[in-house]
């Protein structure tokens, strides 16, 4: 018997290597297969049983928490945005079912406590019998100042963004239209599923911020860039001076190029950059040529994905450059800021920041710093010049030349600050060639403020306007007075400091 | 035994201490003790990770743990002093590591679950006080036989019979519910390995020709074929499929052992085979089985579920595991039944669960040693039995759980949540602790002491000579009600 005994001992144990093969398959060898598999809900969930920190704004306000749940017995905690649309196009949201985005994606290691550094110092608390590890994230953005945003932009479709042009940190960038994340987190699926599809086929996007998920052709404001590139390079000075013409008509073509309204504009550097005349910034693109424009507007960042601490930011573009020497006109009306230009919002905001900051361009950026649970700093985000685009003389030149606008220019009627402060404009007016609708425009205005101390860089722009009886769709009379409250607000109003 | 033996232990009153005897408890003793450290550590990392609180019941838990613990072992201290000390702490783990996953998946069973445990225990304890000889066991053999069956078939009875969750292997009486085929399981390995050690040699011998086949008496293999109509039965009446394959395993082997008979095996795989494509061809539920084992995405919200979502835990925890209490495996139906292998695979990982298929290992090593070490018949073949139950019921449901046979519903021993399985189980680890005992005290390695039975005979014995020799009669013989070993 016991040679059988032996060998029911051996087939046993060959049974027990099999279980040991199948288990290495399963928890090793399929683990990844199995992880990415669609209907396979345990990463998610897991996420949804920890505790996930707050998302803080610089004034103290939380707009981003987790609540106990009471609704679904498979999960602990529900994710909650008490401040609704303020803040979602920055925080994302966090969904079982539908995802998570933004700073609640890029973040979730901090939130949960899962970095490394969180979980090292976590180690003494969860001896101490706290396994609550969850960290948090304060931005650099103001909720107060989101709020005046929002009231400024008054439902228009359009954005404003205001940024410190010092450190790049982004102070207040409101998108309309935004989104209630409260619509869809939280929500029984049906309701969600229903919600989230309705605001994917909303119009204007609001699932996508445009103050930095999207762009769009600048107008005029871009003439700050075709200016800052002609002083580099020499072909600009204070003293150029440019000749009264309506029209001028740029070689390869018998179309001319005419400046807005078809009005007759010259004259020296400050003039044409405060009347905002079309020619001699189409000349100037000429006289640079196809390479230096190129070059030009690189080292203003276009054409390279902005730098934000955010996923998915736009690309600003100067538009397909092939061919372009064969195609001069092009080249002439993209050095005012039309045809392929487009520029993101909120790299106008640098923009203007780049000429307050000395000409330094700061990378943007949304998180002030990270915490873990106890409050102690886990990272805080150090300010980083991300492009120089211009020297200190030729951003003081442009500084003048855009006080201008503000003095006597197309900013004119619109940008006198409070308290005597001296604010300085580009305005622009995209005139986007509809040809149903030729009035047809988006209204941009890039400033800065203190014009000699800059505290503040803005850029606002609606979308889509049109002119009515009393207020032409320029740049000036509809972005203008939103830049002028947002300024206000913060420099002498109730958001001052 | 003699009679002078018996007498010599009757005035010395207290068993000898044995060297090899001694070291094997102090073994247990430290493993135990640590069996108990580990599952009270494990119950307060359970609970850090599911409510953030190490639970306020902790020395109290780890107390009447170790109480429990310490009083079984006590008890295979006095009564089975040579027995094997790697058995019981290796259950005591298993138990501990259940009890916890139990715990942690649904605190609400987890009061049942302790008494249970208790029970257990005190099963554990009366079964080894109770059976201090096995041959007790060999001589209530057919009674045995026919509680088995009887268990068996109870759940088909009308009134107490109980179907849960599609399988009829419930009898309910009062507020109780119990599994009876945990118990049959016992017994039947009882009966074959009683029956087998009388006849193996006239089952061996293989005197019936049938045609150029040499067979058995058919007397003699009627009761393989009585059990695999009992297996058969099981399997269509109580849609228990996992039983009758762990019955039938435990017949053929044990035939195959007491014989050396290889066509055993053979016959066993035919025979199971030819049932298993019976019901396969005539029952839907046994075809959804085998579908959802080949390919469960086919249905992956309804039938496949269950399964599905156990692959996804055990991915999830990967090599390490996600932590006791940080990882989700509720979402498996019956996580802490069937699938509780699949919970510890993911909150232990690949580590835990490899610990917990080396513990079966283990066991099936310690088991299977003693049903070597034995001498007697009735002793290897009752040891390689019970064995076999541990052994292969684990396979079962663990080859179920990781997809390398199809699932078939039955409880991880030790381990799964359920008092039936958890008492028949310690039942069957007292009996097997009984076994390697009586080999131990067989082979010299401890005084082979009377038990407090034999000494009540002995000394009622006695006093009856003496009474009969102060009236000057013959003294009656002593061999009939001493009975001492087979």
């Amino acid at each position: 018997m016991n040679r059988a005994i032996r060998q029911l001992t051996v087939g046993l144990m060959a049974c027990y290597v099999v279980l040991f093969a199948a288990l290495n398959y399963w928890q090793v060898g399929q683990k990844e297969e199995l992880d990415a598999k669609f209907d396979n809900t345990r990463a998610v969930l897991r996420e949804f049983n920890r505790p996930r920190g707050n998302i803080v704004t610089e004034d103290g306000v939380v707009v981003a928490q987790s609540l106990p749940n009471t609704t679904d017995e498979n999960l602990d905690f529900t994710r909650d945005y008490p401040t609704g649309d303020i803040m979602s196009n920055v925080t994302g949201y966090f969904t079982k079912d539908f995802g998570s985005t933004q700073l609640e994606r890029t973040h979730g290691d901090v939130l949960t406590g899962s970095t490394a550094a969180q979980q090292v110092r976590g180690l003494g608390d969860i001896l101490a019998g706290n396994v609550d590890n969850a960290g948090s994230v304060e931005l650099t953005m103001r909720y107060d100042a989101q709020l005046a945003a929002k009231f400024a932009l008054a439902g228009r479709e359009g954005s404003v963004t205001v940024i410190n042009p010092q450190t790049g940190a982004i102070i207040a960038m409101f998108s309309n239209p935004a989104y209630d994340p409260t619509t869809f987190v939280g929500q029984p699926f049906e309701t969600a599923q229903q919600a989230i599809t309705d605001l994917q086929n909303a119009d204007g996007n609001p699932l996508l911020a445009n103050a930095y998920q999207e762009r769009y052709m600048p107008g005029s404001t871009f003439k700050v860039i075709t200016t800052g590139i002609g002083l580099e390079a020499g072909v600009l000075s204070r003293e150029t001076s440019f000749p009264d013409e309506r029209e001028w008509t740029p070689p390869q073509t018998d179309d001319p190029i005419r400046n807005y309204n078809g009005s007759l504009c010259g004259g020296d550097m400050a003039t044409v950059f405060r009347r905002s005349c079309n020619i001699p910034f189409a000349r100037t693109a000429l006289e640079l040529g196809v390479e230096r424009m190129i070059d030009g507007t690189r080292a203003w960042g276009i054409d390279e994905q902005l730098p934000i601490d955010l996923p998915r930011a736009a690309t600003s573009t100067f538009g397909n450059v092939d061919d372009l020497d064969q195609q001069l006109p092009l080249l002439a009306i993209r050095g005012f800021g039309q045809s392929e230009d487009q520029m993101v919002p909120l790299h106008m905001a640098m923009v203007a920041g780049a000429v307050a900051n000395g000409g330094q361009m700061m990378k943007p950026y949304v998180v002030e710093a990270t915490y873990d649970k106890a409050g102690r700093v886990l990272d805080r985000t150090s300010p980083e010049v991300w492009k120089t685009p211009i020297s200190p003389q030729t951003a003081a030149l442009e500084r003048e030349f855009m006080i201008g606008v503000v003095e006597s220019g197309t900013a004119s009627c619109c940008l006198d600050l409070a308290g005597g402060i001296q604010a300085a404009a580009k305005t622009g007016t995209a005139e986007l060639g509809v040809a149903s609708n030729p009035d047809l425009s988006h209204a941009w205005i890039i400033a800065f403020a203190p014009a000699e101390n800059p505290q503040f860089a803005i850029s606002v722009v609606l979308i889509n306007v049109q002119s009515t009886q009393d207020v032409a769709a320029t740049g000036g009379r509809l972005a203008g007075p939103i830049a002028q409250d947002m300024l206000d607000y913060l420099l002498s109003g109730a958001g001052a400091r | 035994m003699t009679h002078a033996a018996v007498d010599d232990e009757h005035g010395a009153g207290r068993r000898t201490p044995s060297p090899i005897a001694r070291h094997r408890r102090n073994t247990e003793l430290t493993l135990v003790v640590m069996a108990a450290m580990i599952t009270g550590a494990a119950y307060a990392v359970a609970a850090l990770g599911t409510n953030a609180e190490i639970p306020p019941g902790i020395v109290v838990f780890v107390g009447v743990l170790l109480a429990l613990l310490l009083c079984a072992h006590i008890v295979v201290r006095l009564v089975a002093g040579g027995a094997d000390g790697t058995l019981l702490p290796l259950a005591a783990i298993l138990h501990g590591v259940g009890f916890v996953m139990i715990t942690r998946l649904d605190d609400r069973l987890a009061g049942l679950q302790a008494t249970w445990s208790l029970v257990a225990i005190a099963a554990f304890v009366l079964t080894l006080l109770f059976v201090q000889r096995t041959t007790l066991l060999a001589r209530y053999r057919w009674v045995l036989f026919l509680a088995g069956a009887f268990l068996l078939l109870l759940p088909m009875a009308p009134g107490v019979g109980r179907t849960i969750n599609g399988a009829r292997i419930w009898v309910s009486v009062g507020p109780i519910n119990f599994q009876p085929g945990e118990f049959a399981k016992l017994a039947f390995a009882i009966f074959f390995a009683a029956y087998l050690a009388d006849r193996r040699e006239l089952i061996a011998a293989r005197t019936w020709k049938v045609g150029p086949i040499h067979l058995p008496e058919p007397r003699y293999i009627a009761p393989i074929f009585v059990a695999w109509g009992f297996a058969v039965v099981v399997m269509v009446g109580e849609r228990d499929l996992g039983s009758s394959l762990l019955f039938f395993t435990l017949f053929v082997v044990m035939m195959w052992v007491a014989t050396e008979r290889v066509g055993y095996l053979l016959l066993g795989a035919v025979l199971f085979g030819g049932a298993a494509w019976f019901s396969w061809s005539q029952f839907t539920h046994v075809q959804t089985r085998v579908t959802n084992w080949i390919n469960p995405w086919d249905d992956p919200l309804d039938k496949g579920y269950q399964i599905i979502q156990a692959l996804y835990g055990l991915a999830d925890g990967g090599l390490l595991g996600t932590g006791l209490g940080r990882g989700n495996p509720n979402q498996v139906p019956e996580a802490q039944n069937d699938f509780i292998f699949a919970s510890i695979g993911e909150e232990f990982g690949l580590i835990g669960a490899t610990a917990v298929l080396m513990s079966y290992i283990l066991i099936v090593g310690a088991g299977l040693r003693i049903a070597l070490r034995t001498e007697r018949t009735f002793e290897k073949l009752l040891a390689t039995g019970l064995t076999t139950i541990v052994g292969v019921q684990a396979f079962i449901i663990i080859g179920g759980v990781l997809k390398v046979i199809p699932l078939t519903g039955i409880t991880l021993p030790f381990v799964s949540y359920g008092g039936s399985s958890l008492v028949s189980n310690y039942i069957l680890l007292a009996l097997l602790i009984r076994v390697s005992d009586s080999a131990a005290r067989r082979l010299g390695e401890l005084p082979d002491d009377p038990t407090t039975g034999e000494r009540w005979t002995a000394w009622r014995l006695s006093r009856q000579i003496r009474r009969d020799e102060k009236r000057g009669e013959q003294p009656p013989s002593v061999t009939g009600p001493v009975e001492v070993g087979s």
